[in-house]
């Protein structure tokens, strides 16, 4: 049996109930604590055992089980849930996720680790009173194989008599027999007399059905009981070795007196005992105490032990209906999707071409009809790779949670937006940046309790995490209500390091900004919890990387607010197409703002300088023949394409406006990803190349230049 | 005609797992997610047996059994029910609402194939 | 008497009346099983009482065709139970399976 899939299957779910559990139990170490959560978290530690079980991953069963049972008599409330126990049961719970992780690698899970998860079992056992015992856990044992104890292969004799209900709560009782028939070799007989109602009040719907069963098999008694265990109550199952002595045949005989003589008989048939031996056993039943002798296992029915706990949590939730609708998928199988699409945008961008070319009318109207549908199905596609961020962000919470613990301050995490939804790509690669700037916030942004409260704000300082749409991008802040960047000593350091030199001037973006400058740290002393190898330049370029930007607003009165906006997806663009001299390029659609001719009077009106008056605006442009060194013959006309991006705009002098394309990004080779300006490729309908431009590094670009020019000019 | 098991649980790897089990002994597996979403799937088809989980989200297991109960073309099915040790109480209570098997949670793959093959061999 | 229904717990209170019928109506009552395709220990419970209330009228119970399904469940019960019943009693009933799926004793 493989069950590689499977066991991948277990940890992606055991982490998904990980992290809810984590929510929790914050929710708890935070006071807040309600029944139907403590339930949720019970459910979570009661799954990951139980199907642990299933892999033989015994490790993660003992641990879990002790979390289990702590968490079971907090909902029957005999243990009280505490701040303490929830930091506990935190710790369990990492411990929890390291087991699962060293189960996915398959290796065993670190010495260190090990202690430690044992110190925490241990904790978790003085609040059952008890020892527990560290060691790996037991399997429940019901269904065990039992060990063979002894070998036979003479016939045992089995004799059953199943109560009325059996066939009311879904047993067949040749289900049983059946089953004994994969133990050994069977003879049954039907024995149906007993209590078998005249014809016209007999129930269909009861069992008056008895069997008596000669087994030939080298098994146990415990197995053959086994067998039965499920009607125990509804079954009277006595079982008589092989090799037994008559008189223990006769005890059975005795035991249902009614049918002596007729369960004598069946024994003969069955093979259990010869007519010889069965007529001399009963001429002998002179001594009542060798009849008497029971030899029947006559197992007491375990009768119920009805706990008293009573369950006080009501199990039936609402709020996870939408569990059951979700399918899981491998994220690999939804990129070739996206990637087969993505080549069908191609090809019917294609198709279009050679239809405009052709003049075919109706070939056009397919194509149009083609092009709608494959942008729905494109649509479609990439929603499946979009997920709310929200997941990411209650991660946080418990960094949070950490984070201040650690740093002494009392700090709250402020979470909105939480259902906008991005690309799931984006998601898992935001992640570290955000880690980075929440630690950050608390590290640098947030001032120490004593401080705040001496400038009167509240004790508690607040980290905001919000996340919305915007004009084709996402955009996702975290805030501080902290004491703000303090411009001059971003000013002085920066002098310092040699970033800017004093006589620049700046303005307040442009000094923010440089805090993501390489090697740039303002805190006075570094702590240990910036210092983890990730920097600001670091997390500027991960979101540089995903086609994002980052910019801060900061006051002193409001605190730091860093807005990173991203592209919706990765994969896919609306583009408009521009040509210059041959060359064509593609301008993502949602950055472009209008488009203006450059009519050989308005180029007479710039005068040289890279300017246009656009109704009253300057506008800086800049001319791409320029800027690409494309020195094919100038086209008759010229257009400018008015640009914008994160309230910004600029001009893009191109020959010729080409309309729009959806265009599928392919990234650049390694040799030209250095490449300012460009953001990818792709392949045009007709199969030639056209490089997308990326408008924010352009941006950048104008306006550096437009500052130094006016500075010169100044 | 292979017979059909109903499997629910709301661990998808533990369905996982008891399918490959059961699929490997012969059996088709027909899976829910919790107990609402099984009654879905005892829309008329032949169920065999029924392999139910007793903490579920939406509708926990000993609900879904009394509803069953009251299925006329299901009513007869036989269920084994997944428990826990410290589940007696839970065990006691699905017995009463008529599945008269269990399996221990946790229970390794063979241990869920003895319990169901006494019940209905594939 | 042909049955065609599966002959299970499902259908056990439908198939009585019409089972009964038979035994009692019929000089000589006989099933044909070859169309059932599943039985279980209630639809064997019925052929029980069948036999038991054919023989009560001193009638001989045959049962002529059996499917695979029902063969294969008969054959985990001894027909010798028949033969033991006659020795009881002395009445010359059986279950006589013939037809497609001899049952195995």
């Amino acid at each position: 049996m493989n069950l590689d899939a499977a066991l991948e299957t277990y940890v992606v779910e055991s982490q998904e109930l990980l992290t809810q559990m984590e929510e929790s139990l914050l929710a708890f170490a935070q006071g807040s604590v309600d029944a139907e959560t403590i339930n949720a978290v019970f459910r979570a530690a009661h799954t990951i055992k139980g199907s642990a079980g299933l892999f033989g991953l015994d490790g993660i069963v003992g641990f879990t089980h002790t979390v289990e049972s702590v968490l079971d008599q907090v909902r029957d409330n005999t243990i009280p849930m505490s701040a303490e126990l929830a930091t506990l049961l935190l710790h369990c719970r990492d411990h929890m996720g390291h087991l699962v992780d060293a189960a996915a690698s398959g290796e065993e899970i670190d010495p260190e680790r090990a202690a430690e998860g044992a110190q925490w079992q241990g904790k978790l056992g003085k609040y059952l009173g008890k020892e527990v015992e560290t060691a790996t856990g037991k399997i429940g044992g019901e269904g065990a194989v039992a060990a063979f104890t002894k070998s036979a292969t003479d016939y045992w004799h089995i004799s059953l008599r199943f109560g009325v209900d059996v066939f009311r709560n879904g047993m067949d009782p040749l289900s049983f027999i059946r089953y004994l028939s994969t133990i050994g070799d069977i003879v049954a007989v039907i024995h149906y007399a007993h209590d078998m109602p005249p014809a016209d009040e007999m129930d269909p719907e009861s069992c008056y059905l008895g069997f008596e069963i000669g087994l030939r098999a080298a098994t146990d008694k415990a197995t053959i009981e086994s067998a039965f265990e499920f009607v125990r109550e509804d079954c009277r199952v006595s079982i008589v070795e092989p090799s037994s002595k008559v008189s223990d045949y006769l005890a059975l005989i005795k035991e249902l007196p009614d049918e002596e003589i007729r369960l004598g008989d069946i024994l003969v048939r069955c093979g259990a005992l010869t007519q010889h031996e069965l007529d001399a056993a009963i001429s002998l039943q002179t001594r009542p105490k060798l009849l008497g002798e029971i030899l029947i296992d006559q197992k007491a029915v375990l009768q119920p032990v009805i706990q008293a706990a009573l369950d006080k949590q009501k199990q039936v939730k609402e709020s996870k209906g939408h569990e059951s609708r979700f399918i899981r998928l491998d994220a690999e199988k939804l990129d070739i999707l996206i990637n087969r699409i993505g080549e069908l945008v191609i090809a019917g961008a294609g198709i279009s071409l050679s239809a405009k070319r052709a003049g075919a009318v109706e070939l056009l109207e397919a194509a149009a009809t083609l092009a709608t549908l494959v942008e729905d199905v494109r649509d479609s596609a990439l929603q499946l790779r979009m997920v709310p961020i929200g997941a990411t962000f209650n991660r946080f919470q418990r960094v949070v949670h950490d984070v201040s613990a650690e740093l002494g301050k009392d700090i709250a995490l402020s979470i909105s937006g939480a259902d906008t939804e991005m690309d799931k790509t984006m998601v898992d690669r935001i992640g570290d940046p955000l880690m980075h700037l929440i630690r950050n916030a608390m590290d640098h942004g947030i001032e120490p309790t004593a401080a705040r409260v001496a400038q009167g704000k509240s004790a508690k300082g607040t980290v905001r995490l919000n996340a919305y749409h915007d004009a084709g991008s996402i955009v996702i802040e975290v805030g501080d209500d902290g004491g703000g960047l303090k411009r001059e000593r971003i000013m002085a350091k920066a002098i310092e390091r040699g970033l800017v030199t004093a006589d620049q001037k700046l303005s307040d973006s442009e000094v923010y900004d440089i805090i993501f400058e390489p090697g740039f740290s303002t805190a006075a002393q570094i702590s240990n919890l910036s210092g983890r190898g990730v920097g600001m330049d670091v997390v500027k370029r991960s979101i540089t990387d995903l086609r994002g930007t980052v910019e801060v607003e900061s006051s002193e009165a409001a605190g730091t607010t860093i807005r990173i906006r991203l592209p919706l997806t990765l994969a896919i663009i609306d583009g408009f197409l521009v040509g210059v001299g041959k060359s064509v390029f593609v301008v993502p659609l949602d950055m472009v703002e209008e488009c203006i001719e450059l009519t050989p009077a308005s180029r007479e009106e710039t005068k040289g300088r890279d300017f246009v008056n656009l109704r009253g605006k300057v506008l800086p442009f800049i001319q791409a023949r320029k800027l690409f060194g494309i020195d094919d013959v100038r086209g008759r006309r010229e257009n400018i394409l008015v640009v914008r991006y994160a309230g910004q705009r600029a001009g893009l002098v191109v020959d010729e406006l080409m309309g729009e394309a959806q265009t599928v990004i392919k990234p650049l080779g390694k040799l030209f990803q250095a490449v300012k300006g460009i953001g990818g490729s792709t392949i045009l309908g007709d199969g030639r190349v056209a490089l997308i431009l990326d408008v924010p590094g352009l941006l950048q670009h104008v306006h550096r230049e437009a500052i130094d020019g006016v500075l010169k000019a100044a | 005609m292979a017979k059909t098991i109903l499997v629910v649980d709301d661990s998808a790897s533990l369905r996982q797992v008891v399918g490959i089990a059961l699929k490997g002994a012969g059996y088709d597996v027909v899976e829910g997610c919790d107990g609402k979403d099984a009654l879905t799937k005892l829309d008329g088809r032949k169920v065999n047996l029924i392999i139910s989980d007793v903490n579920m989200p939406n509708m926990d297991g000993i609900t879904f059994v009394k509803a069953v109960k009251q299925l006329a073309n299901y009513k007869f099915t036989p269920i084994i029910m997944l428990t826990t040790e410290s589940q007696e109480g839970k065990k006691q209570e699905g017995q009463a609402a008529g599945a008269k098997a269990w399996v221990v949670k946790p229970f390794k793959p063979e241990q869920m194939l003895n319990a169901v093959s006494k019940l209905c061999l594939p | 008497m042909l049955i065609e229904q599966n002959m299970t717990i499902y259908t056990a209170a439908e198939l009585k009346p019409l089972i009964l019928a038979e035994v009692r109506g019929s000089e000589s009552p006989e099933f044909d099983l070859a169309a059932v395709s599943e039985i279980d220990s209630a639809g064997i419970q019925l052929l029980v009482l069948a036999r038991r209330e054919a023989r009560s009228a001193g009638r001989m119970l045959k049962i002529v065709g059996v499917s695979p399904a029902v063969s294969e469940s008969l054959s985990f019960i001894s027909l010798a139970a028949g033969t033991h019943m006659r020795r009881e009693d002395g009445a010359p009933d059986r279950i006589a399976a013939q037809g497609n799926g001899e049952a195995r004793t």
